[in-house]
């Protein structure tokens, strides 16, 4: 094999979630009647918001060689946090600013610190008393879903503060702040993985944990770094599904984890640690998203939605051993 | 060899677990710019040995002087700071990481770009690309990832990296348990230039061809004691094996 068909190859492979994606809306383009519009492109990552978001974290600590299921329920937690406090029907207290854009930074910094509260706890277990990462998690998962349902009684918030919904109305090129923010997002933490020393130290741990150690990077900080970084964003993506729903409800974002997981692993994340590049997993968000649309636009009951994201799923970890077996070949 | 210029002196080094002795009092001296194979049947203490000298594990008595000062180090990276590092095979690099990456870890350059520190892939490649030329070790490219390259381009790597930091005393356990015969010997080859550079280094192997082959001296260690402290060049193959296996202990603190 020549460099240049080499290159071109471990190009594909680098960025495979996005040739899947433009096939996928190229297909859908030709074949579902009316999804070739700029409003549903738009609308796809529009809905992908929240997701989007959630996957950055969530793809934060699996490519630290860990795991995090708590960022759901985190989302949820930080979603109601808001929802009580700045919403004025329900349970919602109604909570006033002066001045009354106070209320856009204040629900935005609260809903972040939330949420790296639960993952500084979560990241001092795992990594200070070494407990494993899919327990501690899980337990979070439930014990955060827990105070969900406590602190709301199990009702609803409604009617979130104006001040602050007007970040989900206010569109700039055609696409809804919350959308641009989710770019943003994923734009800054490419950057924070590809060149920084902290992105490149995280890498290198999911890799091979005791070589960082013995290399001197500060591993355990680090590692609670990501936990807290996890946790964090899970909080803002908490804070663009209270916009979004505008409000809180007790079983906000259920689900939500197993779709970050598929968008993860889809975008090119190995679940064993050390692989896998943001960019990617924002086309697997979107790829995520673009079937859901096609879904609703030919009127298929929504309940197909979860078989095919499972099935996606499948296809991808076949995927991930398929690219496996081809690099190997082409070293 | 000139004049003994001693980098590492162990005395008297014990270590128990409970009623067990593990080391009965280890002393022997490994020169600057010396190779020194250390060899042993398994059990003999070998690793515990490696591990009090690389950080990993506390001596129960006895004390070691590392260029001519007490040295005792509390961790792996106390040791590494100093310059004594052991290289395992593999356990020291990502493999999911370019060379580049692995050259400098935990080490990486940085510039500035509008005030944030980002990782200056350049200078660092050059940098790499220099140690490895002078090094006389080539591999095809700097961007590729370890897991692709050989086991001996990756010993390569882990060794270039160790000169290149300062390293001091290397400790290299079964450095060619996982290599072919010509990689074998580069690896040998790689040995000596490390060596010739006045850093000294300590192989532990069960072979006796590559002791003999790449060795200034040869210590025996057997049930926790110094069985055996020779010059290559005054024994034999048989002799050390005798040594290891316990048939005689004529040769025992002859040198050092």
């Amino acid at each position: 094999m020549n460099p240049q068909t080499r290159r071109t190859l471990e190009f594909i492979l680098d960025n495979l979630a996005w040739f899947m994606l433009l096939f996928v809306l190229a297909a859908f383009s030709l074949l579902v009647p009316n999804y070739f519009q700029p409003g549903i492109f738009a609308n796809i990552v529009e809905a992908s918001s929240v997701l989007g978001v959630m996957s950055i974290g969530l793809a934060l600590v699996i490519i630290a060689g860990h795991m995090d299921l708590s960022v759901e329920s985190v989302a949820a937690l930080s979603a109601m946090t808001v929802g009580i406090i700045f919403c004025s029907a329900g349970i919602g207290r109604g909570v006033e600013l002066q001045p009354d854009w106070l209320a856009t930074p204040v629900s935005l910094v609260l809903a972040i610190l939330v949420g790296g509260a639960v993952g500084a706890i979560n990241g001092v277990l795992i990594v200070k008393l070494k407990m494993n990462a899919f327990i501690v998690t899980l337990a979070s998962y439930i014990w955060v879903r827990g105070i969900v349902l406590a602190i709301s009684g199990g009702s609803s918030a409604q009617d979130l503060a104006p001040a602050i919904r007007w970040f989900g109305i206010t569109r700039l090129l055609g696409l809804p702040l919350t959308a641009w923010l989710a770019i943003l997002c994923f734009v800054a933490f490419s950057f924070v993985m590809a060149r920084t020393r902290f992105g490149r130290h995280l890498i290198i741990i999911g890799g091979n944990e005791n070589a960082a150690f013995r290399a001197g990077i500060k591993v355990d900080r680090i590692l609670i770094s990501a936990f807290v970084l996890a946790g964090s964003i899970a909080g803002l993506a908490g804070w663009l599904l209270a916009i979004r729903t505008s409000g809180a409800t007790a079983n906000l974002g259920i689900g939500l984890l197993f779709n970050a997981f598929a968008a993860v692993v889809i975008g090119g994340v190995s679940l064993k640690g050390g692989v896998g590049a943001l960019p990617g997993v924002y086309a697997g968000v979107l790829l995520l998203s673009s079937i859901n649309t096609a879904i609703n636009l030919m009127g298929l009951p929504a309940t197909f939605t979860q078989l095919i994201h499972g099935l996606l799923v499948l296809a991808a970890v076949l995927l991930d051993a398929f690219k496996l077996q081809l690099r190997q070949k082409l070293a | 060899m000139t004049a003994f210029e001693p980098l590492l002196v162990l005395d008297d080094i014990r270590k128990n677990y409970g009623a067990i002795e593990a080391l009965k009092g280890i002393s022997f001296a490994i020169g600057k710019g010396e190779v020194v194979a250390l060899l042993g049947d398994n059990g003999a203490g070998k690793s515990t040995l490696v591990k009090i000298i690389s950080g990993g594990l506390e001596p129960t008595s006895g004390r070691m002087l590392f260029e001519g000062r007490e040295w005792l180090a509390k961790s792996p990276s106390e040791a590494k700071a100093a310059g004594i590092e052991t290289v395992y095979q593999d356990l020291s690099l990502a493999t999911n990481v370019d060379v580049v990456a692995n050259f400098f870890m935990g080490r990486e350059l940085t510039r500035r770009i509008l005030g944030i520190p980002v990782l200056d892939e350049k200078a660092m490649e050059d940098v790499v690309a220099k140690a490895l030329a002078n090094a006389g070790t080539r591999i095809p490219s700097l961007r590729t990832k370890v897991e692709h390259l050989s086991g001996g381009q990756r010993q390569a790597i882990e060794l270039n990296r160790f000169v290149h930091w300062g390293g001091k005393l290397v400790l290299l356990d079964e450095p060619f348990a996982a290599l072919g015969v010509e990689q074998t010997r580069r690896g040998l080859d790689m040995i000596r230039a490390v060596a010739s550079q006045g850093i000294g280094v300590v192989i532990i192997t069960h072979i006796m061809q590559q002791a003999f082959q790449v060795a200034d001296r040869m210590v025996v260690i057997r049930q926790g004691v110094v069985a055996g402290d020779v010059a290559t060049k005054d024994t034999s193959p048989d002799a050390v094996i005798r040594m290891i296996t316990g048939e005689t202990l004529a040769a025992a603190g002859a040198a050092g």
